[in-house]
């Protein structure tokens, strides 16, 4: 629909068109209309970056100039001084009717380069035509120069020197696994318990920083003794954290000093005026002091995620805003009214949309994976407060209302369900969901805990803090459970698991031995051989992602660290030790497993039709597969029609993927991570199962090379389950999703026809009480129809702003590739 | 002699420090208008500087 023939229709008419976008612009406010156009949208467009977007290189030059001026210091504080140097030179910008400030390059549309992280990364500047800034020669020298400075010097080079060179080749490969071992690419968890719930300011913990120094320094000029030996490395980061902390607080002034300047020199409107002193006040007092007022408490939070960002890429957002923010809201809009609650929207709308703009420069395999989306910023809201009463409060409604009026597509929210949440509460999350968002995805909290304390020990008080640490896997808040870096690169490429299994571990897209030689599969009697195949490639992939990824941690402080994060994590302050180190953890650790479901639905294609029927043989098989299914369509529509397919409530492939599931987690709990801890499966996909198209081989499920896999981490094929939701949900809740792994991702489409109106949402509730009964801990919904996708799709400047849920995350339809909207269109449509 | 950057209208010195401060300019691009601030030293050259105006 053209912005002109919407804005004659009334909301009443709009909503009954499912014009939720447009709906969207005439209920916000002004500042938020302007606010949320004024992004420059950082997410490229199924792999391309938008026209505009330039990456920024005053903070790498910056940071280089600093890093390399320092090189004698010891390694965090060597990264400290070159961080501070950045934040105390870097241009800073105020939008017109911004609130809240920060962002992590110098301009609106520059997207941040981490250069210190991998070459290889590095190298990717150079394919990328049009983002450098103008003029494009003198640029790309300068590139060229940090480039020329940093190459065999990044975090990942150096791990490249110490790891096994066959792992090396292996995990480089792109086949198994995707990510880069280092906190330089990590997403780190926020020790919200300690800053927020602990109300501390950088002041404060400078306090803290200068006490235990004084402590450190008494026992280095006393009794001479072992004891006293590792003091020496951590007095110079405590001094690295301090030196930081000093430079944030002086990051934050230079904010107040440009709003006053803009209100005392520039600004003639009187309120605008007195929003600038009042965004003055608020980074005068934040991140020095607690926040004192709501804004305050925003602020502090965004400021700690904006420097994390400049210290490293960060692809995750774990956030709690609806918690840790509370007792501001609660004391500003509701107990001493400073603010109404048109005000504090704005604000909750502001807060999500500084979110949305910010985005780092990623290489092209990463942006594929992640179409439309620079990481994701999951947000999670909801659950239980430590002592296990219900969490909710006026600031989730806000959130929930927030969303629908900035529709961004990033950040999203993760939703903990559970059972005292209040029908209030349930009905705006189901807005959200109506209004086409794709988000909130349900999580179940009261089980989710339970996962939290089986899998990693989390006491249970400490499990309840827990915020989606990526898209899927909960983290606590706590001294001990916070996460500083999850490697993604423990993230596989589980399709593979089957597919070496049917080739004796021979790769034939990459074209090399990588798993072990488990056995010709045209050699195999029965179905046993090739399931013990499949476990032995299963277990290669992990071991191969772990050890990679445990040795990545084990040197990351070494290797790269992080000052800044470390100053706000009460562990590391107290031990003087990297954030990074996995001294004093307990370790939260999981593998993302892309493309899992693939191996269920082809075990059992090959059980029925060649061991069970023996409708044919090995051979035939493995000649269709080497040929991809060319010349033997008939036979692949068997594989597709007549073999039993995950999420239909068949026992017969359904058992099969519980005995894989229960293979992996007795693997899991075998391999430890540095903390000590287990390394249990996590199935999902952003959109690795497009980025895979190209890289799985043809399987027995009936998938040529090329096509899209499968999109969720338990979802059915697209069209496969034929036996309606209910069949669905029985299939996924055969699943143990406690003991069979850390979380499990189930993508649904709902029909926006039959979601309308009370009926919708009673059905809907209904829906959601048999998840909570079948004991399912995740579901995502898309209720957009096929006419708006495929209207977008024809025409797609009028549906700019159409949300679809892709698979940990939503993106705004237009900005997918063309395949991973066919993908999404193709997914079926539950009646309920 | 040299054309010095405290000369210049977007120069905002500080109050803690005259002899640093801020070159403040405003932007409008495509999508917004904002407020650019960045460090400089009262007595940087600006002579090559594209943006300079005297006070």
């Amino acid at each position: 629909m053209a912005a002109e023939a919407a804005k004659d229709l009334s909301i009443q008419e709009l909503e009954k068109e499912g014009q939720w976008w447009w709906i969207a612009e005439k209920k916000r406010s002004r500042r938020l209309d302007y606010l949320r156009k004024a992004v420059w949208k950082k997410g490229a467009l199924g792999g391309n970056y938008a026209p505009g977007i330039k990456v920024d290189l005053e903070m790498p030059t910056l940071f280089t100039n600093m890093y390399n001026w320092w090189k004698y210091d010891p390694p965090m504080l060597r990264r400290a001084k070159a961080l501070a140097h950045v934040l105390d030179n870097i241009g800073i910008f105020i939008t017109d009717q911004a609130q809240l400030v920060g962002y992590f390059g110098s301009m609106p549309n520059t997207i941040a380069w981490r250069l210190d992280g991998a070459s290889i990364v590095n190298e990717e500047l150079y394919n990328e035509p049009g983002i450098m800034p103008e003029p494009e020669e003198e640029s790309l020298k300068k590139v060229a120069e940090l480039n020329s400075y940093w190459s065999g010097n990044t975090a990942v080079d150096k791990l490249a020197r110490v790891l096994d060179p066959e792992d090396a080749v292996k995990f480089l490969s792109g086949a198994i696994g995707w990510g880069a071992p280092t906190s330089a690419y990590g997403y780190s968890g926020k020790d919200y318990e300690y800053i927020f719930a602990g109300r501390r300011g950088f002041l404060d913990i400078i306090e803290e920083i200068d006490a235990n120094i004084e402590g450190a320094e008494d026992r280095t000029m006393g009794m001479p003794g072992p004891d006293i030996l590792p003091l020496y490395e951590r007095l110079q980061n405590w001094d690295a954290m301090k030196l930081i902390l000093e430079a944030a607080i002086r990051y934050a002034g230079r904010y107040a000093r440009l709003a006053r300047t803009i209100a005392e020199n520039f600004e003639t409107d009187p309120k605008r005026k007195e929003e600038l002193i009042r965004l003055a006040e608020s980074c005068e007092t934040v991140p020095a002091h607690a926040p004192q007022t709501f804004q305050q408490s925003l602020q502090y939070d965004h400021f700690i995620q904006i420097i994390c960002r400049l210290e490293a890429h960060e692809g995750a957002w774990p956030a709690r805003p609806d918690y840790y923010h509370w007792p501001m809201y609660d004391k500003d809009v509701n107990i001493e009214k400073n603010i109404t609650g048109e005000e504090a929207m704005d604000l909750v709308g502001e807060f999500m949309i500084r979110a949305y703009e910010v985005g780092g420069f990623g290489p092209r395999w990463a942006r594929e994976g992640l179409q439309g989306i620079t990481g994701t910023w999951v947000w999670t809201l909801g659950g239980v407060n430590q002592d296990g009463s219900d969490a909710c409060n006026d600031l989730t409604l806000a959130f929930l209302k927030a969303a629908r009026l900035v529709r961004v597509s990033n950040p999203t929210f993760g939703f903990r369900w559970h059972p005292k949440v209040s029908d209030k509460i349930m009905r705006e999350v189901f807005e959200c969901i109506r209004h086409g968002l794709g988000y909130p995805s349900i999580r179940n909290d009261p089980l989710l805990i339970q996962n939290s304390m089986h899998w990693h020990g989390h006491p249970l008080e400490e499990a309840r803090t827990w915020v989606h640490q990526a898209c899927m896997s909960p983290c606590p808040t706590t001294k001990h459970g916070v996460q500083p870096m999850r490697m993604a690169s423990a993230t596989a490429n589980c399709a593979k698991m089957v597919e070496y299994a049917l080739h004796n571990g021979y790769d034939h897209v990459v074209q090399m031995q990588m798993g072990p030689r488990t056995g010709d599969a045209r050699k195999y009697t029965d179905f046993e051989q090739l399931f013990s195949a499949w476990v032995q490639q299963m277990e290669w992939i992990m071991n191969t992602l772990v050890r990679t990824v445990n040795l990545g941690r084990f040197k990351d402080p070494e290797f790269y660290g992080r000052p800044f994060l470390s100053a706000t994590y009460e562990r590391a302050v107290e031990s003087g030790l990297d954030a990074v180190s996995p001294v004093g953890e307990r370790g939260n650790c999981w593998v993302t497993f892309f493309t899992w479901v693939e191996n269920a639905d082809s075990l059992a294609a090959v059980k029925k039709l060649v061991f069970d029927e023996k409708k044919y043989t090995m051979t035939q098989l493995m000649d269709a597969l080497e040929a991809n299914w060319e010349g033997c369509e008939k036979m692949r529509l068997d594989f597709v029609n007549g073999a039993p397919k995950w999420g239909n409530d068949d026992d017969y492939v359904d058992d099969l993927m519980i005995r894989c599931l229960r293979e992996v987690a007795r693997h899991s709990r075998e391999m430890k991570c540095p903390c000590g801890n287990s390394w249990p499966a996590l199935p999902e996909n952003v959109s690795g199962n497009i980025h895979y198209a190209s890289i799985v081989g043809a399987l027995p499920n009936g998938r040529r090379l090329g096509d899209a896999l499968y999109d969720g981490g338990i979802s059915p094929g697209p069209g496969l389950d034929k036996n309606g939701p209910s069949a669905v949900l029985k299939s996924c809740g055969k699943i143990d999703h406690v003991g069979d792994g850390r979380a499990f991702l189930l993508n649904q489409r709902l029909s926006p026809t039959q979601m309308a109106g009370e009926k919708g949402y009673q059905l809907w509730k209904a829906y959601m009480r048999t998840w909570a009964d079948l004991g399912l801990d995740h579901v995502q919904f898309n209720m957009v129809s096929d006419e708006t996708l495929r209207a977008a799709q024809k025409d797609p400047e009028k549906y700019q702003e159409v949300i679809v849920r892709v698979a940990g995350y939503s993106a705004h339809f237009v900005d997918i590739s063309r395949k991973t909207q066919d993908n999404i269109i193709q997914r079926t449509i539950q009646g309920i | 002699m040299a054309t010095e950057c405290k000369e210049c209208k977007s120069f905002f010195p500080m109050n803690e420090n005259p002899e640093k401060g801020d070159c403040v300019q405003r932007v409008v691009d495509p999508r917004q208008a904002y407020y650019k601030a960045r460090p400089v030293d009262a007595g940087a050259d600006a002579s090559k500087c594209g943006t300079f105006s005297k006070k």
